[in-house]
């Protein structure tokens, strides 16, 4: 299978995967794949998974959103923040999602409802990463 | 002459400041090379994004979205960015004085402050300007978080057509001996209308969508990089202040054991020639 160069870039660090040969990224409507010469693209990426397959093994990422850049020579990811799904701390996840319910529920009017789903999203998003 | 004991008391004290003044400087310098590193790790992105939304902008419409507006200015925003501690040198006065000059030049009713640091606002305050906001106590903990949480007030701020036009005041990092107070306008966005369009590419979803989606993600980033460079630009500042403040306590011991030893050899000659002038005394009689 044909092999492509994967770069993960965020404000705080620089990932280089290296060779992959297929990477799935969460789409603004749904995931989508990019296999070796895709055509060039730049395309935007909600909260979810990023996986990526490499030596005929898996890894999986979390990703908070960004966007993917397709050139002929790499793939870039630059996303806001990511996490290796291996490094992600449940209890913490877990307690992230509990505080961001708990503010749901209290009805505060410095936070606006789109805010809150969207850190509750997120807090989900870590916790179903970081089981697989 | 001071007697001995109150110069050997001052050379004392001035020994113990110089203590404080090379640990701090060494404080300084270790928080300024992760400060230098993380500016160069936030580089690429800030990069990456700023070459895409600029190959973005010539095909987009700037009414749109609010964030490209380009309104007549009525009502201008400053973001001064300081820190909270001095023993800086002249960091924060550099920033304030830039800052409250161009702010005077407007008229200070015409503009709002953010104040960044305790510094700033209460530079500011004192002088009963106009602040919207004012963050302060976050420098020792600095993350990508505070810089989302800051851009999301002045962001706020320009889309509710409250200001026509934000700039930022800061100290911008060139080198360790070398920082410069900096003034750039962060809003509305201004992007050369160079043409980089690229046919083969396909965008997704439509190109307004994805500018929209990349824009605030930008001013995280610019953002970010302001609190990054003025981080970086406080501990250098700091780390050069000490070092000469160090050395002017060594100058100052020098002196003082100058001094002493003067005193101590003063004293030894005098009572030598009371000891010469007693014993020729006894001698005559």
């Amino acid at each position: 299978m044909s092999e492509f160069q994967l770069e993960i870039v965020t404000p705080t660090k620089l990932l280089d995967i290296g060779s992959i040969n297929y990477v799935r990224c969460p789409g603004l409507d749904g995931s989508f794949g990019v296999l070796a010469n895709h055509q060039a693209a730049i395309i935007a990426l909600g909260i979810g998974e990023i996986k990526i397959a490499q030596n005929k093994k898996f890894h999986y990422f979390a990703t908070s959103g960004g966007f993917i850049e397709i050139t002929e020579e790499k793939v870039q990811l630059l996303v806001e923040t990511v996490e290796r799904a291996e490094d992600i701390d449940m209890n913490r996840a877990e307690e992230a999602l509990k505080r961001s319910k708990q503010r749901g529920k209290e009805k505060d009017a410095s936070l606006d409802e789109a805010r809150r789903d969207i850190s509750v999203t997120k807090a989900l998003n870590r916790l179903r990463v970081s089981k697989r | 002459m001071a007697n001995l004991k109150d110069i050997r008391n001052r050379i004392k004290s001035v020994k113990n400041i110089q203590k404080v003044t090379k640990a701090m400087k060494m404080v300084a310098a270790a928080k300024m090379r992760r400060a230098e590193e993380r500016m160069e790790e936030a580089r690429p992105y800030a990069q990456r994004l700023q070459s895409v939304i600029s190959h973005l902008l010539p095909d987009v419409e700037r009414e749109l979205l609010n964030l490209l507006h380009v309104r007549p200015v009525s009502r201008t925003a400053y973001v001064v960015v300081t820190s909270d501690r001095g023993f800086a040198g002249s960091f924060n006065s550099n920033v304030l004085k830039k800052a409250q000059s161009e702010i005077d030049e407007i008229g200070k009713n015409h503009v709002d402050i953010f104040c960044i640091g305790k510094k700033a606002r209460d530079h500011f305050k004192r002088r009963d300007y106009t602040i919207i906001e004012s963050h302060t106590e976050f420098w020792s903990e600095l993350s990508f978080g505070d810089a989302i949480q800051i851009g999301k007030g002045i962001i706020g701020h320009f889309t509710d057509e409250r200001v026509d036009e934000i700039h930022v005041v800061y100290n911008e990092f060139i080198n360790v001996a070398t920082q410069y107070a900096e003034s750039e306008k962060l809003l509305p966005l201004e992007f050369s209308d160079e043409d980089y369009s690229h046919p083969e590419r396909l965008y997704e979803p439509d190109k307004n969508q994805l500018v929209q989606s990349l824009i605030p993600r930008h001013l995280n980033i610019q953002i970010w990089k302001y609190l990054l460079e003025s981080y970086a630009s406080e501990q250098a500042a700091r780390m050069v202040a000490m070092e000469n403040a160090t050395e002017n306590a060594e100058e100052m011991i020098k002196d003082l054991t100058m001094q002493f030893n003067k005193a101590r050899q003063a004293a030894i000659t005098k009572e030598i020639l009371e000891i010469v002038g007693g014993a020729e005394a006894l001698k005559q009689t």
